[in-house]
């Protein structure tokens, strides 16, 4: 019988459509995220040849599927049997060693990325250990300073680019694991008592910025909200803020990378120095605030009623930089929540 | 000859239906009490998995505190694999293989229904931690030593009725390896078995061997939490680590236990509506025995990112899994290869089972990359891929089984146009709800979260998977108006509606009780085929009508 002229045509669109198919598969979806470690890279691109393979053996499959469905669809009133096949030892084996062949190559790929991950230097730039515990994060330095989380915002691990970080992973209650979407990577925090040693991680980011991170092994009631932000920045600014931190002043502002736009907003006599400011829409800004005086101030930017963002109180001379969040296009207000009469202004957002 | 047969229906007498089924031991009924029961746990859990889905459906909390979306997913994991897949498709078993074997019933009914009985039991267990101030929250995995640590005795329930329902499962295990090596019709030679016998025969076996091991590990968990024991809490000497070895031992081979017995309805279902035998029927039972020796040898793939496992051993392992089910996938594919396929409802879900399990099993490649593994570990992309092995899988399999086997349990078939409908809504809303998850945990999206930041970028992809939920749900709806209507005024079905050629189709629909007045003369995997293509047909082969000692056995004891 001939194949049908609908279902010819939807043969040529198979045809077609499966490179097609393929080639949009690994041009856009299903990717990880850009990584910004070494070991990140290496993962990824163990993904790219592991998705490679997955691509054709689903087209392969899928594609069959769906070929037999086309051709071998009963005629109506079509009563007669097919042949009767029970099996060839022959094609048997052969379709035995296809999956065997890629199972090892997957295998081979793998222990050679897997060893890559692994490796430990000699001389990490910095080694931190990390305490995760319900629900929030510790980061201790070596002789050095402990960042914890403040006023409800998830704590900061500082670390320099470019050189190895390698974090001691100590649990003081449950199960939890760090994780950190863009390096591609995680490793759990378990406690294992007194004998036990905790799991280390290393890794070497290759980018300065701001980086979120969040618990990945559920931990309890609030493990949702287990945050932390993994701030790398270049050597020089990482011990400049080390050492300023030591000797007790306020550190610079932070994170050259991720401020490609900061407002600076002076407050004095309860008064706003400026009454406007323009930044651009969906990305994330900075403001600088520093208040002059001796009275609590903060900045928090209004979309009509609603808070969209609310920096933290400064209540003497001091300076703190917010970093705010990615806003809409649009028309916003900044208002200290302290004197919303007396100190506003109008925030605009461009496109 | 008929006048010397023993009638084998027992002689009834009057008693009410309600009694009748609460206290029968005719697997036929026990195996619907087991389908009835597990749909019931079904709906339950899949309003919990909607109440997640809505909850995520946009960034911010909105119906569900923290606490309460635990529970939620806790419940919805753990009611799901263990009081639907799992009893459904052993509901299935219980009502076929008797029938597949030519068996008058299971080789223990009384243990049959104490183990189905025990199920409703512990399911209810479970649920009743909602009574008493909280369900179980720790997920369903129960992961020390959080369980150890948390208040409420909802988590003593869930581990109290985790414990019978594994009981029930041991029992049942127990109940059909006896069945399948002690009651098979004369004739029926092992290699003669359906394959959906061989997958409930390694099931069991698993079952026998993993369950036990999860029961040890409960009772342990509750010497911890109520009687000052040391197994899993570091703080008192124990081992965290410990838990999770004891927990995926079983774990592992309990996905085999889900997904084993799927296969087996699927390789019923596609030579039947193929026309044609299935594929390579002995490679296909290696790789059944292949898939269950190995699931012992695997479990610490779920745990890559512990630190506290050998990784290339695990993952060697578990890559090694993707070769008899590769095997499996091309026998169900040269099946249809010069079918002449029937696109029936059964055969839909069939079908379905094929496609979606592929990308289930491409993922759990994937995952078995400890590199890889390291990135999506405990995100989406997990939940994506158990999904489309549990559900993609498993639960396409026991639709599929449902309307295959629908006809032989009531006589009636179920409404075709109605079918079909179910099939494209729940195939379409399935994709729509699980696919973007892959691309949620690749983008970093842990599992088990109630809230995400609206900066994160999850939220179109997490809209997406709540419509496909609902659009799931809505499915239910044609399949239960289907079911009713099929029940008030279906279609008679007749004995062999489809064109079956093992034996459940050799008696009517629904079969008397003990099942055969009279079995066919058993040559092959396929006995019914001679009867309706008679032994002139070019398709029988010369040694499917060899005589064996099997046969002469047949015939000195005559008609069973």
């Amino acid at each position: 019988m001939q194949p049908t002229v609908a279902s010819s045509r939807l043969r040529k669109i198979l045809r077609a459509g499966a490179p097609m198919f393929l080639i949009g598969l690994l041009a856009g979806c299903l990717l990880p995220p850009e990584p910004k470690t070494e070991v990140g890279k290496d993962v990824f691109n163990l993904y790219i040849i592991v998705l490679f393979l997955a691509g054709i053996v689903f087209v392969a499959v899928e594609g069959f599927i769906v070929y037999a469905i086309v051709r071998y669809r009963r005629k109506p009133g079509d009563d007669t049997l097919p042949e009767q096949h029970h099996g060839n030892t022959k094609v048997e084996i052969i379709w035995t060693l296809i999956p065997t062949v890629i199972v090892f190559i997957l295998f081979g790929f793998s222990m050679a990325t897997l060893s890559e991950i692994e490796a430990r230097s000699e001389n990490p730039g910095v080694v931190v250990q990390v305490d995760g515990f319900q629900w929030d994060w510790t980061f201790r330095y070596e002789d050095g300073p402990v960042f914890n989380s403040e006023g409800g915002e998830p704590p900061v691990l500082r670390v320099p680019v470019g050189e190895p970080v390698r974090l001691v992973l100590n649990s003081l209650d449950v199960n939890h694991s760090f994780y950190v979407p863009q390096f591609l990577i995680k490793r759990d925090l378990i406690d294992l008592g007194e004998n036990g040693r905790d799991n280390e991680l290393e890794f070497t980011i290759t980018e300065a910025g701001t980086y979120a991170g969040q618990c990945a092994e559920f931990c309890g009631t609030a493990h949702a909200d287990m945050k932390f932000v993994v701030e790398a920045m270049e050597r020089e600014a990482f011990d400049e803020y080390m050492a300023a931190l030591a000797s007790g002043e306020t550190p610079p502002p932070t994170g050259g990378g991720e401020c490609s736009t900061t407002i600076e907003i002076k407050a004095n006599n309860t008064q706003f120095d400026i009454g406007e400011f323009e930044v651009p829409a969906d990305t994330d800004f900075c403001i600088a605030f520093e208040n002059q005086e001796a009275v609590p101030h903060n900045v928090a930017i209004y979309d009509g009623g609603e808070a969209t963002f609310t920096g933290d109180f400064v209540n003497e001379p001091g300076s703190i930089t917010y970093n705010v969040p990615a806003l809409p296009a649009g028309e916003f207000r900044f208002i200290c929540d302290a004197h919303p009469q007396a100190m506003v202004g109008d925030v605009t957002v461009t496109e | 000859m008929a006048t010397t047969t023993l009638e084998p229906r027992a002689g009834t007498y009057q008693r009410s239906w309600v009694l009748d089924w609460l206290t029968t031991v005719d697997h036929k009924k026990i195996g619907i009490l087991y389908i009835v029961n597990s749909f019931l746990f079904f709906f339950a859990a899949g309003i919990l998995a909607l109440l997640i889905r809505s909850e995520l459906a946009i960034p911010g909390i909105q119906f569900l505190d923290q606490n309460t979306y635990n529970q939620a997913f806790t419940m919805h994991g753990t009611i799901m694999l263990f009081l639907f897949i799992i009893p459904a498709l052993s509901g299935f078993g219980n009502y076929i293989v008797p029938l597949q074997l030519g068996a008058p019933d299971m080789a223990f009914p009384r243990i049959n229904a104490l183990s189905f009985w025990l199920l409703p039991l512990g399911g209810l267990l479970i649920f009743s931690g909602y009574l008493f101030g909280g369900a179980a929250a720790e997920g369903w995995t129960g992961y020390a030593p959080l369980t150890n640590r948390s208040e409420g005795v909802g988590t003593d329930l869930w581990i109290i009725g985790l414990a019978l329902v594994g009981t029930a499962s041991i029992l049942g295990a127990v109940n059909f390896i006896a069945t399948i090596f002690k009651m098979r019709a004369p004739g029926m030679t092992l290699f003669r078995m359906p394959i959906f016998v061989w997958t409930m025969l390694v099931t069991a076996v698993l079952i026998l061997l993993a369950t036990p091991v999860l029961a040890a590990g409960l009772i342990a968990l509750f010497i911890d939490r109520n009687y000052g024991g040391s197994f899993f809490d570091p703080s008192v000497g124990g081992n965290p680590v410990l838990w999770q070895h004891i927990f995926w031992f079983f774990g592992h081979p309990e996905v085999y236990i889900v997904i084993l017995p799927a296969m087996g309805v699927v390789s019923e279902i596609l030579p039947v509506f193929s026309r044609k035998p299935l594929f390579g029927y002995r490679a296909f039972v290696f790789a059944t025995i292949a898939i269950g020796l190995l699931s012992f040898s695997v479990w610490a793939h779920h745990m890559f990112t512990t630190g506290s496992v050998l990784l290339p051993f695990f993952s060697f392992m578990t890559a090694l899994i993707a070769i008899p089910t590769g095997i499996k996938m091309f026998n169900w594919l040269a099946t249809l290869w010069r079918g002449k396929l029937i696109l029936a409802t059964p055969m839909l879900f069939a079908l379905g089972f094929l496609s979606m399990f592929l990308i289930g099993g491409i993922s759990g490649v994937m995952l078995a990359s400890p590199p890889i593994d390291f990135h999506v570990q405990d995100t989406y992309f997990v939940v994506a891929h158990l999904h489309y092995v549990f559900f993609g899988g498993s639960v396409f399999g026991v639709f599929a089984a449902m309307y295959y086997w629908f006809p032989k349990m009531t006589g009636r078939k179920l409404n075709e146009p109605l079918g079909k409908i179910h099939f494209w809504m729940h195939f379409i809303g399935f994709n729509l709800a699980f696919f973007p998850m892959h691309q949620l945990g690749l983008d970093g999206m842990p599992r088990r979260i109630s809230d995400y930041s609206p900066d994160a970028g999850w939220t179109l992809l997490n809209m997406v998977s709540t419509v496909g939920a609902f659009m799931i749900a809505a499915s239910i709806i044609p399949f239960l108006i289907n079911v009713i209507a099929t029940f008030i005024n279906g279609e008679p079905a007749g004995d062999n509606p489809w064109e079956g050629n093992t034996l459940e189709w050799a008696t009517t629909s629904p079969p008397p009780p003990y099942n055969f007045d009279r079995l066919p003369p058993i040559h092959s995997e396929r006995p019914l085929f001679f009867l309706t293509h008679g032994h002139g047909h070019a398709a029988v082969r010369p040694e499917d009508l060899e005589e064996t000692a099997e046969d002469d056995v047949e015939r000195r004891d005559g008609a069973v």
